[in-house]
């Protein structure tokens, strides 16, 4: 988690020389640049997942037969299904072929096609975390401002204090610990929350329904952001306090503008850079969804379908997910350099 | 920049509002007088189909939907009518006749000899078919239908016969399928012949099943079965806990004890279909004989391997790693609950612990200690260190290494630990041979055949070191001989004694060492569930048993016309805290808006 931390520092430093403005060719070949470069990574990535793949200790179709009575001639059948008998480069042009027509193979323990699977968990995840980021994003924000503004008074010891705390809290007790307290209820606390799936089995129709799987959220979300909220709320402190001290914040005072104003009009927008690009970065991760938190309250998203997929293991599957989440990683990591570029001036100069 | 804050809070503020709210509609209630059974699972199913299916929650998901020929009766566990009313056999045992019952699929049409049939030739024809359940026609030469008259001719005689674990599908729904590797049978409602069937399944999240009305014994009492999944057991005993679901099986001692003095839940503790066992390298090869693997050398000697045996106080691993939720293994590889087969060691045979004598076998054999306390091989050149192989993630598992490396040094013994995922462990310690002693079990089924065969050289890997499915690399001709009788013997008490001696076999030979027989662990809620009964039927199991009959015989409250009901008291205070915490969110939305609007307010003077 550092990384990301660090990651976010060099831009808020990428102070230029000058304000110039760049021409509209010059975003597009810039944009165009970092487009290309995306398409490499995705390229390496999908040679990259075969290999990786190949060189995992097991052979899949021994973990498939898992102990089960089978014959030399079934498993040579079963090869020759998945069509790992032919010679690896055969194996490797076939796996590129199929990828970029998007066919991620069917799924060893499922029998069914991965993208399929996918598909089906696609809409849960990105529910689910993209809640839960946007939570986390204005929560830390929110937090991060106040406490850096006041920077040493109690609210930023408190703030600070608590979210570091619930930072470093494995994801999995918080998590069985909002469970019991909240779902099953402990004393005076009633479990009201429903804490399996994303809905109820004797699901509502209509508007109940939305109320439904809104009911079934509270909890993952709530151990979503409570474990991952510190980091936004540490940038934005961090930034902020490094504006505070700016000559132009002493102008804006000078001016006679309430703190409050200065605070929002001046600092704010300049120290939110960092996070910005931070917030970019953490959409890629969006899509892995959050394997342990998918785990502890059953919600049929990617991260639990990747966690089945190594229990088993499947292979194929495992090849999809794993794709699927670093080729977004990317994409969202190419879009914040762009979009970067076009909020800080001093980066397109730089 | 503050709108766009602005709208991040509202949408925040929504999206709580939202989720307190929801509380008051949480879970629609089912239609009032309606009896409804829901079960946890902390296995998701792997397909519906039952010729593709092997998981264990998918098999025992479909003996609830689909009849077999006989099923286990409930009171003796021996092989009993189910779609098939009776049955002969031929003098030389290879040709059985079944009369299959005049009975009605879930859809109206009659069950035929012609569905089983062809489910029987489906599997010994596709290739696919045979995923799930392959070895079971292994012997069959042919099978043949005649209205209600099912023959099976087979290649060998079979004393297992009776306890064929396919399930009989509908013909005329299921022949249209081509392609039975892709085939998810995900298509409903499904046509089954057992007391229920399948309407709906969202995968991963639940199964719902319902009373089949053409069940042959009568519609069960319940009206509907609920299969809910968990990923975690945590969850399950949480949601048995506040009362989402009424029964679960397959716990572990720890989650068992910790749900065993809650006064709404019944905590089941029965013996149980397991034994645990170590599996001993004594010298692993392939169907060839040719040597696989690096087993110690030590082990292949009779003697060490009973000297470790002794070395074991059995007593002392149930109280202290499976919190006494066990019974010590006096016997093999067949638990005490199957009475007909069990075995167990008398007399002179019996080991019981002793440390001693374990030190006095390894003298006498000449494998002395060393001046740091550890033995050597009687040429003096390695010293009896051994590996012990267990799973990662399996902290019972952790608990017994640690008390096994104990035992084994009070001998001169060095043990060591070696942790394995699941797959790699699969690998070596049954088809590449790379360990010393590792931990193994096996849920044996009402005819034990199966784990029996598991012993066989046979199911050794093949020369080229693949396949197979051996548990212990065993080969050994006294044995081989004895299984062979088993399998012709069809007078069952005969049969039971044969399967004794190969038992007191494996016992003497100890290529494993039975340890003990770990308990069946259930729990369901007493507010909930009036009656169920368990197979077999004297304090038997639920969920853990092979069968239908627990959840045939199921009854429970019925769902009341208002919530309230039961232990599910939820559904008032859900609303009173969804209002609360609405009302609270609403305020402090106000609030905010209200200071805000003022900060403009003075922006503008």
């Amino acid at each position: 988690m550092t990384s990301q931390l660090e990651a976010a520092e060099p831009a808020a430093q990428a102070a230029g020389p000058g304000d110039e403005r760049p021409t509209r060719r010059g975003t597009l070949q810039y944009a165009l640049s970092k487009a290309g470069g995306a398409l490499f990574s995705i390229a390496m990535v999908i040679v990259g997942t075969f290999f990786v793949f190949r060189l995992l200790p097991g052979d899949p179709v021994r973990n498939l037969a898992q102990g089960r009575n089978m014959t030399p001639e079934q498993l040579d059948l079963e090869r020759h299904r998945l069509g790992l008998d032919k010679p690896l480069i055969d194996q490797f042009f076939q796996f590129v072929g199929d990828t970029l027509r998007l066919d991620l193979g069917t799924s060893y323990e499922y029998k069914r096609p991965v993208l399929d699977m996918i598909g089906e968990r696609i809409g849960p995840t990105l529910l689910l975390a993209g809640t839960g980021l946007v939570i986390a994003v204005s929560l830390g924000i929110w937090q991060g401002t106040r406490a850096g503004w006041r920077h040493g008074s109690r609210f930023d010891r408190f703030s600070t204090g608590a979210s570091l705390v619930l930072w470093s809290v494995p994801t999995f007790w918080l998590g069985l610990l909002l469970m019991m307290v909240f779902g099953v209820g402990i004393g005076p606390i009633p479990g009201v929350l429903p804490f399996r799936g994303i809905e109820s089995v004797d699901a509502p129709d209509g508007f109940a329904y939305f109320i439904d799987v809104g009911s079934h959220m509270v909890l993952p979300c709530l151990t979503l952001v409570a474990v991952v909220y510190a980091q936004y709320l540490l940038v934005m402190r961090s930034s902020l306090l490094e504006e505070v001290s700016q000559d132009y914040v002493t102008v804006a005072r000078a001016k006679g503008l309430r703190d409050d104003e200065v605070r929002r009009r001046h600092a704010v927008p300049n120290a939110l850079l960092p996070t910005v690009t931070l917030v970019f970065m953490r959409i890629g991760f969006v899509v892995g969804g959050a394997v342990t938190v998918e785990t502890i309250f059953t919600w049929p998203g990617l991260g639990q379908l990747f966690y089945e997929a190594i229990s088993v293991p499947d292979f194929t599957l495992m090849q999809g997910t794993f794709m699927l989440i670093t080729v977004a990683v990317i994409v969202m990591n190419t879009l914040a350099d762009v979009v970067y570029r076009m909020l800080d001036p001093r980066v397109r100069s730089a | 920049m503050r709108k766009w804050f602005a709208r991040l809070a509202a949408l925040g503020v929504a999206l709580l509002v939202a989720g307190q709210g929801a509380t008051a509609a949480h879970a629609q209630e089912p239609a009032a007088g309606k009896k409804v059974v829901r079960i946890g699972a902390t296995q998701s199913m792997d397909s519906m189909n039952p010729f593709l299916a092997v998981r264990l929650v998918s098999t025992s998901i479909h003996r609830w939907m689909y009849g077999f020929l006989t099923v286990p009766d409930s009171k003796t566990l021996q092989p009993s009518a189910d779609l098939a009313e009776s049955w002969t056999a031929s003098d030389d045992g290879l040709t059985w006749t079944f009369k299959i019952r005049q009975a009605k699929w879930s859809d109206g049409q009659p069950i035929t000899a012609e569905d089983a049939a062809w489910t029987f030739n489906k599997i010994m024809t596709d290739e696919a078919a045979k995923t799930a359940n392959g070895p079971a026609v292994e012997n069959f030469e042919s099978v043949t239908a005649n209205g209600q008259e099912l023959t099976i001719k087979l290649k060998n005689p079979q004393a297992s016969m009776l306890e064929n674990p396919i399930p009989i599908m509908p013909k005329h729904a299921w022949e249209s399928v081509t392609d039975m590797a892709n085939y998810d049978a995900e298509k409903y409602p499904t046509v089954s012949s057992g007391p229920y069937f399948a309407v709906e399944h969202k995968k991963d999240q639940y199964v719902k099943l319902q009373a089949n009305p053409n069940y042959w014994r009568g519609k069960p009492k319940v009206d509907e079965l609920q299969v809910i999944f968990y990923d975690n057991p945590q969850a399950a005993i949480a949601g048995l806990k506040k009362g989402d679901i009424d029964l679960i099986g397959r716990l572990n001692p720890p989650e068992f004890e910790a749900i065993q003095n809650d006064p709404n839940i019944e905590a089941w503790n029965t013996q149980g279909r397991r034994a645990a066992y170590l599996q001993i390298n004594h010298g692993a090869t392939t169907t060839d004989g040719k040597p696989v693997g690096d087993g110690h050398p030590a082990l292949k000697d009779v003697k060490v391997r009973q000297a470790l045996h002794y070395a074991i106080d059995k007593q002392k691993l149930v109280d202290e790693v499976q919190n006494g939720l066990a019974k010590p293994a006096d016997g093999s590889i067949v638990p005490p609950m199957y009475q007909d087969f069990f075995w167990e060691a008398t007399g002179d045979e019996k080991v019981t612990y002793d440390p001693a004598k374990a030190n006095q076998i390894l003298d006498d054999a000449g494998y002395k200690k060393g001046p740091d306390g550890v033995r050597t091989m009687p040429d003096g050149k390695r010293k009896l260190e051994f590996r012990f192989s267990i799973h990662t993630d399996t902290p019972i598992e952790d608990k017994l290494a640690e008390y096994l490396t104990g035992f084994f040094k009070e001998i001169g013994i060095t043990l060591t630990t070696k942790k394995l995922e699941s797959s790699k462990f699969t690998e070596e310690t049954g088809v590449t041979g790379l360990f010393d002693i590792a931990i193994s079990g096996w849920s044996v089924n009402p005819d034990p055949e199966e784990v029996l065969a598991t012993h066989l050289c046979s199911r050794r890997p093949a020369p080229g070191g693949e396949g197979g499915g051996t548990e212990s690399f065993f080969c050994d001709d006294t044995y081989e001989k004895l299984y062979q009788e088993q399998l012709k013997e069809l007078d069952r008490p005969k049969r039971a004694e044969i399967i004794k001696q190969m038992q007191e076999r494996l016992y003497t030979q100890a290529p494993v060492i039975a340890i003990y027989y770990t308990n069946d662990l259930e729990a369901y809620r007493k507010d909930r569930i009036t009656s169920i009964t368990p197979i077999p039927e004297d304090k038997g199991l639920l969920y853990g048993g092979s069968g239908y009959w627990p959840f045939y015989t199921v009854d429970v409250k019925p769902v009341a016309a208002s919530g309230g009901s039961g232990g599910d008291g939820g559904s008032n205070t859900g609303l009173i805290v969804g209002v609360v915490g609405g009302v609270v969110i609403i305020a402090l939305a106000g609030f905010l808006l209200s200071r805000r609007r003022k900060s403009v307010a003075d922006e503008r003077e």
